[in-house]
């Protein structure tokens, strides 16, 4: 590969480019030259009102691959995360066979090589997803897994969150728990609320994750270790964190980016495609989230990508499955619906907190390094069209919606993944 | 005004004030009809309606079955079991495939919330909801306030108290609905545990006593304790349900004035309800009874009307 992009406005907070156009010249997956001249490229790149970043990186996105190919494989994932601007993901045990073994990890490892995107690997916390004996974590760990987590299903036995973040603390590893207490959840299908109430749908408590969230974080007061909240959806559950950094405990959260677009109002109409879990809230609950994302409290947006076929969608309300896509839509439906957010905050959100959080190195924009970037129009408009969808399932109340905030492509492992014009 | 102002009846909360009054109009029409000597009408005679009932029911089914044949129309019936039927392709599937027969109305009873909801924005046919799980029931709603209509004149202004299982009730929130649209005031009265938490918010009162509710009330309507659909135990016992909870005639005769005792039915007799209490003279039961079959009428007839 060999490409120029033409005056492309940086963001690199720790760059002297930082929020300048310059030319960017990558050859090969590695940054040749910035600024200086105009060599011709192969490829050349004039865009108006183009952005370039490091990576971005989803620090929740389901892939169902191996187990549920039909749904999403890894190549389907891969070229929506890539469409979304997302260079690095994390990967969950939500598979079949279970992420839980050096062979699954492996595994792993081989089949996306060649993917434009990274995927890094979270090894199941406890055997079969089960919630009771831990897997092999140093052993994973040994092998590439660089957290540990059930997944979708938060640790419900208080006692094996507690072994978790003692066994977690050989090798400072984070342990990543959901915040659902199942029962107080049972058979429930949105938030539990006035909407629910006339809809006469069996609601799920804002108090079915702070409960949760609150014991986990007296856990890890109690036992010390790091704990990561995949999404959090309710106001106190932000207030919970907000307290338990301000004692200085090693928590961190996020929410889905689809949470900060909508709230149960939503649901009237029956649409299975805002049947999620956590449930979209209340007005209140979303306004609470976007402070949070605003001080520092929520650490990072992801996509909450959950693909579900049309089979386990176009149902009645109660048999269809939780979930939606948004890998492809992320950073749209923030710029779109979180106008509260200025674009730094969420740039902070899918590039510097993730890897923070997980250890890993913060790509450079610099010259001779490895090309790790996304290019983006923070104000670019564009139609999220049916025909287009990257993904496999199709389970998006964003399709036909014109939203704004653009990913034009991105370079990683020396490939330039170029979204269609 | 003289159409509805919706193609399906899918629920009160969708209908007009206007629309339920059209409603009661008409049915008053058709209720006397029914006590003529020949109690049918052509109105909807090359219209061919399908009751559809995924879930069990004797007398809506009934009712509904009776309110078409006495519009003239060609009637079919389809059951099937709520456990049998799993999956909405399959609900679906089997929609369409009674559609195939060109049929013109459904009538359809689901377990699911949204049930026809969901149908109505795949398939042509006007659509009855004739329960769909814990939401509305929305018929039943306009029969029951048709009878406060005939028995207390009108809805507006009275008191009415929903007695029983609000929490899995499709007919308590109906009727909280249409009530509050003619202008009632409503009361729910059960154990907490039967009550939605945030039914506050709609606007009723919320009584734990049953000795107070019917001394507020004009109108008691009692829901029946629906045993079938409780998730966990929701209460410790029938027994105790029955001495705190429950109503009989001495209870009512006790409160020396006029109050007028409704339920949707079946009764569980010595439950929520001792048989002299349903039999009083206070319960105009078998009356709701009867206006079903006017008011199920005058829904259908007005949904045909509206067909193009």
């Amino acid at each position: 590969m060999d490409v120029l992009f033409k005056n492309v406005k940086f963001f690199a907070p720790n760059s002297p480019f930082h929020l300048q156009s310059q030319s960017l010249h990558i050859q090969n997956g590695k940054i040749v030259t910035i600024g200086k001249g105009t060599s011709p490229a192969e490829t050349e790149v004039d865009a108006e009102g183009l952005w370039v970043s490091a990576g971005w990186f989803d620090m929740h996105a389901e892939i169902t691959d191996p187990g549920f190919e039909h749904k999403e494989d890894s190549v389907s994932v891969a070229n929506a995360a890539a469409a979304g601007g997302f260079t690095e993901m994390l990967c969950f045990a939500n598979t079949e066979p279970l992420l839980q073994t050096k062979n699954a990890l492996q595994s792993l490892t081989q089949q996306t090589k060649n993917l434009p995107v990274t995927f890094h690997a979270v090894g199941g916390a406890t055997m079969n997803g089960e919630g009771k004996d831990l897997t092999e974590i140093l052993d994973m760990q040994a092998h590439g897994a660089i957290a540990f987590s059930d997944g979708n299903i938060g640790i419900q036995q208080a006692e094996v969150v507690l072994k978790a973040l003692q066994y977690l603390q050989i090798s400072d590893g984070l342990l990543i728990n959901r915040a659902e207490h199942l029962k107080l959840n049972d058979r429930g299908q949105m938030h539990e609320g006035l909407v629910s109430t006339r809809l006469g749908l069996k609601g799920m408590p804002a108090l079915a994750e702070e409960l949760h969230l609150t014991r986990d974080l007296e856990l890890l007061a109690f036992n010390g270790g790091k704990l990561h909240v995949p999404f959090i959806s309710s106001a106190k559950s932000v207030e919970k964190i907000r307290e338990a950094k301000a004692k200085g405990m090693q928590v961190t959260c996020g929410v889905a980016t689809y949470q900060l677009a909508f709230t149960d109002e939503q649901i009237i109409p029956f649409d299975t495609n805002y049947k999620v879990n956590p449930p979209l809230r209340s007005a209140a609950d979303r306004k609470a989230l976007i402070e949070g994302l605003l001080d520092g409290t929520i650490d990072v947006l992801v996509s909450g990508h959950k693909p579900e076929d049309v089979e386990n969608k176009k149902l009645e309300f109660d048999h269809a499955a939780f979930g939606m896509i948004n890998l492809e839509t992320a950073f749209s439906v923030a710029r779109t619906f979180a106008r509260e957010l200025p674009l730094e905050v969420i740039l902070e959100k899918i590039i510097t907190n993730p890897r923070k959080i997980l250890n890993l190195p913060q790509p450079e924009i610099k010259e001779n390094s490895d090309a790790n970037l996304t290019f983006f129009k923070p104000d670019g408009t564009w139609v999220y069209a049916e025909n287009k969808v990257r993904s496999k399932s199709k389970n998006s109340p964003f399709i036909g919606m014109e939203l704004t905030g653009k990913v034009f492509g991105t370079v990683h492992k020396g490939q330039f993944t170029r979204n269609e014009a | 005004m003289s159409q509805l102002s919706v193609r399906h009846l899918l629920g009160i909360k969708d209908i007009t004030e206007a629309d339920m009054q059209l409603i009661f109009e008409t049915a008053d029409h058709f209720k006397e009809v029914l006590n003529r000597p020949i109690k049918k009408v052509p109105s909807l005679r090359d219209i061919t309606i399908a009751n559809v009932f995924f879930e069990d029911s004797t007398r809506t089914r009934l009712s509904f079955e009776l309110a078409e044949k006495r519009l003239s129309a060609d009637v079919i019936n389809f059951s099937a079991s709520g456990s049998s039927v799993k999956k909405g392709e399959t609900l679906l599937d089997t929609v369409n495939n009674i559609l195939a027969m060109k049929v013109d109305m459904i009538v359809m009873r689901h377990s699911s919330v949204g049930a026809p909801h969901f149908l109505s924005r795949h398939i042509k046919a006007n659509i009855v909801n004739a329960g769909d799980g814990t939401h509305e029931h929305p018929t039943q709603a306009l029969l029951d306030s048709f009878s406060i209509r005939e028995k207390l004149g009108e809805v507006a202004g009275k008191k009415i108290a929903i007695i029983g299982d609000i929490l899995h009730s499709r007919v308590a929130l109906s009727n909280i609905f249409a009530l509050q649209k003619l202008g009632a005031e409503v009361m729910v009265c059960g154990p907490s545990t039967l009550i939605p938490r945030y039914i506050g918010e709609l606007g009723v009162r919320v009584e734990h006593n049953v000795r107070k509710a019917l001394e507020w009330c004009d109108v008691a309507n009692v829901l029946r304790i629906q045993l079938e659909r409780q998730q966990g135990k929701l209460f410790p016992s029938l027994r105790e349900y029955t001495q705190y909870f429950g109503i009989d005639k001495k209870m009512l005769d006790s409160l020396n004035k006029e109050i007028v005792l409704m339920h949707p039915g079946p009764i569980n007799r010595g439950v929520e309800l001792s048989s002299d209490a349903a039999d009083s003279a206070h319960s105009i039961i078998l009356d709701q009874v009867e206006n079903g079959v006017a008011v199920r009428m005058a829904v259908l007839y007005l949904l045909a009307s509206s067909r193009e």
